[in-house]
């Protein structure tokens, strides 16, 4: 296997650093890592607009760190004539792809479309049993198409069997027009894939199988399979996907990643096994990106409700469509709150998607996307944990270069573990914990709150309903000892709780707030609650309105 | 070079050797092939409207296959005999021999090429592509039916268009007006026989009312001549670049065409003497300064901005002489 990555005993001339470059369909983000005192560490990272060139971006981060300290970027070898030469491990996020899926009925249509969303691909469904055969196969022949998914139970359901053999017909009729097509037959039709050679033989699009849907979530054959028709194993979600494990297997944590693109949202849980093994389950749902094509009714509404901005929905659609075409326009000021409630809008769309990823609380919750980047850690963390509603305690952090996918790439497991372990403490910006436990009594003092802390002990009152913030650096830890007066669930059902919790750039979010969260219905007192918990937690926030 | 101008975002301000898309539906004739060129007002398409579609019997041929044209009478009793002027083969009826769906209408429409060029693709139900001869200048959105005209300035770039300003002296026209148009003017300017829109912003409103409009139009017996409209900025007003504002100028009285796959407003750029943008030009294309150009003049390093976020800025002089940090994101070239 060829070795991307400078070998750490590699004592010979040459650059001992390596560029990591996240191409984004909107962004371009280059980090620069290098080796430093025997590990590898990162020591510069930039972002901006894909039209703006990588080696641009490259050149900035070197420059800075010859101007920060030029020792260390001689000692690399990080002559500006070398930089061209610098290795790089690049992963390229994908535009979510179109499948026109056609189902015998509309019951079999629905499911397939539904495991082909949770791949991250966007479905125009059909079914043969209530369609006419023009409109199908304009579904079928839109251009935007790549794939066709056609599918039956296994065997064939009653009120599918009279249709099957015309749905093979148009799909057939479809691939005569356009040979180049990728086919996947799902289920009882896929005994039908040698009519498809009989009929278009040595056509250029592969011709596929899956089984039949038999349950809803990500292990489905088909999911498994349009997952891998998406992109290959440096398409950056897959990659993203990869490097959760291996960071979860580094730190020996539960972790769960939740990442709010321009074109998608992506959901990642990596579960320990008692034998050290990494489970890992994931999702990538198009409409959970940040602002989806069209901006549908449901969206603006979503973005309505977390929205902290005296907009009426003619404009703020209107904003909403500028921010779809123009991702990077105008991210400070009210821009910036606006992206915030457009990334908890497609949060709880990416949640409301996955069910099946809603397990146990995670150790450490990890933001990615460059979404999260307008705001002051303790607003993102707030962001998160007003979306993510679940008893318990965790910590927050943030893929901050935006490193996890290009380390994802890294094919040898063995390499990819020693630069992650390396890199752990840079690649992931502490943004805090959350604590929140439910069923709290409304009404009264619930309890109180001891902080055991290297800077000494803090206490303070639990008020249901509220949000407190404790001051809790980054890189420090401390013991929260919680003393409830009636039983609440934080994890398990006590009244004593005491857990261990990192600090961050946010501190330590306690939230006695609702699970789930329940919100004013009155648009202007919805509005004020949300201004008022998140200018408590974003200096400056009031500066753009 | 100066330090910096390379994070600024470029975007070509003319290109040439554009590809634009023409959609073929099902049913749809094409009347061009791969490799003929192209010009303004040649029937490249025959579009079906209101297509059906009918059973026939076809006799088996080296020519029958699916996408095939086909003119005969429909299967059915003998009292329902429907005969199928120039049908298209759409897909065998399954489970009887001879037996094909044909796709067909009782009125069709011809689509005129708004551009010349050449044919580099013709994929039957699929679309037709066609590479410019000419340059074209971008825009981010186009509605409507592909059109040509020749290109007047109705306002400066940062003005309105009010429907009421709009009659049949315009007729034939592709108009600039400035920074917004709403619904009312687009259909009003439809109406007085103009063949297209350009624009620095359209509202979300005014393009579904003016998008429902259009369907309406295009579903009557006797709908009228193309018109398209092109968003050249985005959806937020704000006035029209003025560096694009210059190529308006400068194409004053010239056919034109807007192109809706991608948008972009198409010309013959031969003997056009085209304003360059000096090569630090930079446009501010959001925030409270969007609309305006000036000089970079290097990076001011990361800055704090509204909302206590912070950004890589760079120096921008205004023509006022005003020197402003601006975010990066917010700024672009168009050389």
């Amino acid at each position: 296997m060829e070795r991307v990555i400078p070998d750490a005993a590699d004592r010979s001339p040459g650059p001992r650093a390596f560029l990591a470059v996240d191409a984004g369909t909107v962004t371009n983000a280059v980090s620069l890592i290098g080796r430093v005192e025997g590990r590898w560490r990162l020591l510069g990272a930039t972002a901006a607009p894909a039209g703006v060139g990588v080696d641009a971006l490259a050149r900035r981060v070197v420059e800075r760190l010859r101007r920060a300290d030029a020792a260390i970027a001689d000692h690399l070898g990080l002559a500006p004539d070398r930089l061209a030469r610098l290795p790089r491990v690049t992963s390229r996020t994908v535009v979510p792809p179109v499948a026109a899926v056609v189902g015998g009925s509309g019951r079999v249509a629905a499911r397939l479309a539904s495991a082909v969303t949770l791949a991250g691909w966007r479905p125009r469904t059909v079914a043969v049993h209530d369609g006419d055969p023009l409109a199908i196969t304009r579904v079928l022949l839109d251009p935007a198409v790549d794939t066709i998914v056609a599918g039956s139970a296994d065997p064939p359901a009653a009120d599918e069997r009279g249709h099957l053999v015309e749905l093979l017909e148009l799909v057939l009729a479809a691939l005569e027009r356009r040979p180049e097509l990728t086919l996947v037959l799902v289920g009882g039709l896929g005994r039908q894939s040698a009519r498809v050679e009989d009929r278009l033989p040595g056509r250029p699009g592969p011709t596929l199988v899956a089984a039949a849907i038999v349950g809803e979530g990500v292990a489905e054959p088909l999911t498994e399979l349009m997952h891998g028709l998406r992109g290959d194993d440096d398409e950056g979600r897959h990659a993203l996907v990869t490097a959760t494990a291996t960071l979860a297997r580094v730190l020996g944590r539960r972790l769960e990643v939740v990442e709010i693109g321009a074109n998608s949202g992506t959901r990642i849980r990596a579960e320990i096994a008692p034998d050290g093994s990494v489970g890992v389950a994931s999702a990538t749902i198009a409409a959970a990106a940040l602002v989806p094509d069209e901006v549908p009714d449901g969206v603006v509404d979503g973005v309505a409700g977390w929205s902290t901005l005296r907009l009426d929905r003619l404009r703020l659609r209107d904003r909403l469509r500028e921010l779809r075409v123009a991702p990077w326009g105008e991210v400070h000021g009210e821009g910036a709150e606006l992206r915030l409630a457009a990334a908890r809008a497609a949060l709880t769309r990416l949640v409301e998607a996955t069910p099946h990823l809603s397990t146990a609380v995670p150790d450490l919750v990890i933001a990615a996307g460059g979404v999260w980047s307008v705001a002051p850690g303790s607003a993102v963390g707030l962001a998160l944990a007003d979306v993510l509603r679940r008893p318990g305690a965790a910590g927050l952090a943030y893929d901050h270069a935006r490193l996890l996918g290009p380390l994802g790439t890294i094919e040898d497991e063995v390499e990819r573990h020693a630069v992650i372990g390396d890199l752990v403490d840079d690649l992931l910006a502490p943004l805090g914990s959350v604590v929140m436990p439910a069923e709290l009594r409304a009404g009264r003092a619930a309890g109180d709150l001891l902080v055991h802390a290297a800077g000494g002990m803090s206490e303070l009152a639990l008020v249901p309903g509220g949000l407190e913030l404790v001051d809790l650096p980054p890189g420090e830890h401390a013991t929260v000892e919680l003393r409830f007066r009636d039983p609440v669930v934080l994890g398990t059902r006590g009244r004593r709780f005491a857990i261990e919790l990192g600090g961050g750039l946010g501190g330590l979010l306690v939230d006695l707030r609702d699970v789930p969260l329940r919100l004013p219905e009155r648009p202007d007192r919805r509005r004020e609650l949300l201004a008022a918990w998140q200018s408590a937690l974003w200096a400056g926030v009031e500066d753009g309105r | 070079m100066i330090e910096g101008i390379d994070l600024v975002v470029t975007r070509g301000l003319v290109e040439t050797g554009l590809l634009t898309t023409l959609p073929l539906r099902p049913g749809d004739r094409a009347l061009v092939a791969e490799g003929d060129l192209v010009a303004p007002d040649d029937p490249v398409i025959e579009r079906l409207r209101d297509p059906v579609v009918e059973d026939a019997l076809v006799a088996d041929g080296p020519d029958v296959r699916v996408g095939a044209r086909w003119s005969g009478e429909a299967a059915g009793t003998l009292r329902r005999r429907v005969a199928i002027a120039d049908g298209e083969l759409l897909a065998p009826h399954p489970g009887s021999a001879g037996r094909w769906r044909v796709v067909t209408a009782d009125q069709r429409d011809l689509l005129l090429s708004p551009v010349a060029g050449a044919v580099v693709a013709v994929r039957p139900g699929v679309a037709i592509e066609i590479a410019l001869s000419g340059s074209a200048l971008r825009g981010v959105l186009a509605a409507g039916t592909i059109s040509h005209g020749r290109l007047e300035l109705a306002t400066d770039r940062g003005g309105e268009v009010r429907s009421g300003s709009l009659d049949v002296g315009r007729a034939g026209s592709v108009l600039v007006v400035g920074a917004r148009i709403d619904a009312e003017a687009l259909i009003r300017a439809r109406a007085m026989g103009v063949r297209g829109i350009v624009v620095a912003s359209l509202a979300g409103k005014d393009l579904r009312d003016f998008l429902a409009s259009e369907r309406r139009q295009r579903a009557g017996i006797h709908p009228s001549p193309p018109f398209a409209v092109l968003v050249l900025e985005g959806i937020v007003r704000r006035p029209i670049p003025v560096s694009t504002m210059r190529v308006l100028e400068a194409l004053a009285g010239r056919e034109v065409a807007i192109l809706t796959e991608p948008p972009a407003l198409a010309f013959e750029g031969s003997g056009l003497d085209l304003p360059r943008p000096a090569p630090d030009l930079v446009r501010i294309r959001h925030g409270a300064h969007a609309g305006r150009e000036g000089r970079f003049r290097g990076l001011a390093g990361r800055r704090r901005f509204d909302a206590g976020v912070h950004l890589e800025a760079g120096w921008v002089a205004l023509d006022d002489g005003t020197l402003l940090a601006v975010p990066l994101n917010d700024l672009e070239r168009r050389p």
